[in-house]
């Protein structure tokens, strides 16, 4: 059974790997997967700094791999943080943005922006930081509100998630009217997306996604036995309260380097986490690292569709992760209907 | 490793609510405890606190001596082992895979399990009846199966000591018992120490060796089953009339709620009756005097008859007399002295010999003190007579002294009767 299942995750990351390669020969210029091959032998074996001389060098390698990674890291992001969500909470609405997280972290994200100058090269890293100083100050305040009595009741902990995340949203429109010069580049930085985004933001989430990940990858086995009744995860040796804690901390700082490079992109940390539940089953030690290959291949495709169904016009990631994303939910829903149950 | 727990004036409260008050326990090793008490009573709030999962507002918990909060969780859980109410099986887990967790406090992290944690595992799921369960999900089980899957979890952390809190609730008969046999089996063979928290009166006595019973907090009793169990306390806890009945198969009795409408406060408002019997004869009457809420006295009873036995059943009082001897002078002054203190004497369509005819001569000397003596089937008085001619003559007596006669036993003249104070 186990067997299965990390046959079932190879076959996952493999067919990432697959998507991200055909995704860089689809576009408003195609490219013939020769030519791909040889552009990204070329610039791994040479040193990295090498500037590409043919222009579909430079659109391999400046415009197209760049953003399919960072549509990768920034999808297993969310799908991780989901997935994280969802089982401490035991609740299959939440996410990210339920809880604030996003939300925290857009506003620490917004603010950086308004307040350290544009162009300036620490404001790029800026972002990231205010957004995870801003995702945590949500789940803070989320975590004393919901909290009763020394534990997190889920409803509470969602109550307090919606109430935050509605307030948050306001002080972000409220920047934005005082916001001037800055309102253009928040505004299309809020609206979600991987247009033209470059190595550096790939490197800005990277250290975000690793860390967290890690940390996730090990409570897995602490988050599983808690899943099954904290009284009973007690008496067996987790400290539950501890785990909870560095759960949500670790799953907030994936989120906010998610938020922080490519805005608010919904839908991906809510159905990817329920899509891998229904294949690879709730051991979190299987089903986090499979999250985040589905996550990563689910935003690449949706990314690759966004900018190639109606080119040259770009649709805005997040319209397209709704469209594939519902109908998706609905057949594997159909599917399992009977096998799964929250 | 033998571990022992002792509880000493323990008091926890939610918030500014008190829960538990001045409790003090010891659990030794190879105890088999119920505790028991009506709900909100505290049963839950103390084995949690046992279990570590909620700390003493005042008072202390020592485990071999050691304070409980001076184990690290990891520590405890090697003895201590908990089966809690809370199981979640809102997780599509496979079973084998829930009963591994129990393993938890011997493993490092990303280590596969070793041969002694598959020992356990499968040791548990054996001694638990759900080895062939082991690939099912938690779903696809019944809430027995589930049941017993947790069961195996906590076994297979292979502690001395193991925690209960209601095992049986959600189990049908069959399971309930099956479960609490295979709990005093590892009793017994494996000086497991058990302490569960139990609300079926009947169970708790027949598994434990001890009970404690809880009320508002408090210890109220403990001891051995037929010392906790007694109708007093289960009145006084539960506000509940039962019955100790002794089990036909032996052990500690069994408890029969039979509840009266009116209660213990309407018992002690009504009016006294004093029932004359003997040979069974009283019995129907004994009973349906005290379901309607009345405490009849009984006299004389021959000791082992089953008036006799009824009477002491409802712990009434009576005067007994030894088996087959004639009634005494000394009884029948007590039979007259119970007969003074009623408003109503019945006289049960007992059969007549030359040793029980004082009892006749009881009831005429209330009909002369003014009493209202009810005489029952005064027809069949002369069937009933083996004394050759003076039983007949008593109950002429009877009825010429203006006794109230009545052929069946009514309960609706007999409330009219006290109604208008006849009496």
């Amino acid at each position: 059974m186990r067997g299965k299942k990390l046959t079932l995750l190879f076959i996952l990351a493999g067919l990432c790997l697959l998507m991200m390669f055909f995704s860089i020969g689809i576009g408003a210029v195609p490219i013939a997967p020769q030519k791909t091959v040889q552009v990204l032998i070329k610039h791994c074996t040479h040193p990295p700094l090498s500037v590409p001389v043919d222009t579909t060098g430079a659109i391999i390698w400046q415009l197209r791999l760049p953003r399919i990674i960072l549509g990768f890291l920034v999808g297993a992001s969310l799908a991780v943080a989901g997935t994280s969500f969802q089982g401490l909470l035991r609740n299959p609405l939440a996410d990210p943005y339920t809880l604030g997280v996003s939300s925290g972290a857009a506003l620490g994200a917004t603010a950086a922006m308004l307040f350290i100058p544009q162009g300036s090269i620490s404001l790029s890293f800026s972002i990231p930081l205010f957004g995870f100083a801003g995702g945590l100050l949500a789940l803070l305040i989320v975590y004393r509100l919901g909290r009763v009595g020394g534990r997190l009741p889920v409803v509470t902990v969602l109550l307090a998630g919606v109430i935050i995340s509605s307030f948050f949203s306001a002080l972000i429109s409220l920047g934005m009217i005082f916001a001037g010069q800055q309102l253009r580049s928040i505004y299309f930085w809020l609206a979600g997306g991987l247009a033209l985004k470059g190595w550096p933001y790939v490197v800005l989430i990277i250290p975000y996604f690793i860390v967290g990940l890690l940390v996730l990858l090990y409570y897995a086995g602490d988050l599983n036995i808690i899943l099954l009744g904290e009284e009973s995860a007690l008496s067996s040796g987790v400290e539950v309260e501890k785990v909870k804690k560095v759960v949500l901390v670790a799953a907030s700082l994936v989120t906010a380097g998610a938020v922080s490079v490519s805005g608010m992109i919904g839908f991906v940390g809510l159905i990817v986490p329920h899509a891998m539940r229904i294949i690879m089953g709730p051991d979190h030690r299987l089903l986090l690292p499979a999250a985040a290959l589905g996550g990563g291949l689910f935003l690449v495709a949706v990314d690759t569709a966004a900018r190639t169904v109606l080119a040259p016009v770009e649709i805005p990631v997040g319209i397209v992760t709704a469209f594939l994303g519902a109908p998706f939910f609905i057949i594997l829903l159909r599917r399992y209907r009977d096998q799964y149950r929250f | 490793m033998a571990v022992g727990i002792k509880i000493r004036e323990l008091c926890f409260s939610y918030g500014s609510q008190e829960v538990l008050s001045e409790i003090n326990m010891v659990v030794k090793p190879g105890d088999f405890i119920g505790i028991v008490g009506p709900n909100g009573s505290g049963k839950s709030t103390l084995l949690k606190n046992m279990a570590a999962l909620l700390r003493p507002t005042r008072g202390a918990i020592e485990i071999n001596s050691t304070g409980i909060e001076d184990y690290k969780r990891l520590e405890l859980a090697r003895l201590i082992a908990l089966v809690g109410q809370d199981q979640q099986p809102g997780f599509n887990f496979q079973v084998e895979e829930v009963v591994y967790t129990g393993r938890y406090p011997y493993k490092e992290r990303f280590r596969p399990p070793a041969g002694v944690d598959r020992q356990a595992v499968e040791r548990a799921m054996y001694l638990t009846g759900c080895y062939h369960l082991k690939d099912r999900d938690l779903f696809s089980l019944s809430g027995g199966e589930r049941q017993r899957v947790f069961l195996a979890r906590a076994l297979a952390q292979e502690t001395p000591v193991l925690l209960l809190d209601e095992p049986t609730a959600f189990l049908d008969m069959g399971y309930q018992v099956e479960l609490l046999q295979l709990l005093q089996g590892l009793n017994l063979r494996e000086k497991l120490t058990v302490v569960a928290v139990m609300h079926d009166l009947n169970l708790a006595s027949r598994y434990s060796r001890k009970l404690v019973m809880l009320n508002r907090g408090k210890i109220f009793a403990r001891g051995s089953p037929e010392e906790v169990l007694t109708r007093d306390h289960i009145l006084e806890v539960y506000r509940t009339e039962v019955l100790l009945e002794p089990h036909p198969m032996g052990g500690p009795p069994q408890i029969i709620p039979i509840s009266p409408p009116t209660g213990r406060k309407g018992r002690e408002r009504g009016r006294k009756i004093h029932v004359i019997g003997g040979g069974g004869s009283a019995t129907g009457i004994i009973n349906q005097l005290f379901l309607k809420g009345l405490t009849p006295s009984a006299g004389v009873l021959s000791i082992g008859d089953s008036d006799w036995v009824t009477a002491r059943r409802l712990g009434l009082e009576m005067v007994e007399e030894s088996p087959f001897s004639p009634i005494g002078l000394e009884q029948h002054r007590k039979n007259l002295g119970l007969v003074a203190d009623a408003s109503l004497v019945v006289l049960a369509p007992l059969f007549l010999g030359p040793g029980n005819l004082l009892n006749i001569e009881a009831a005429l000397w209330g009909l002369e003190e003014g009493k209202t003596v009810l005489v029952l089937e005064p027809s069949s008085a002369g069937r009933r007579d083996f004394t050759g001619g003076p039983g007949g003559k008593l109950y002429q007596r009877l009825v010429e002294g203006g006794a109230l006669l009545m052929e069946q036993f009514d309960l609706e003249k007999i409330d009219a009767l006290l109604a208008t104070g006849a009496g």
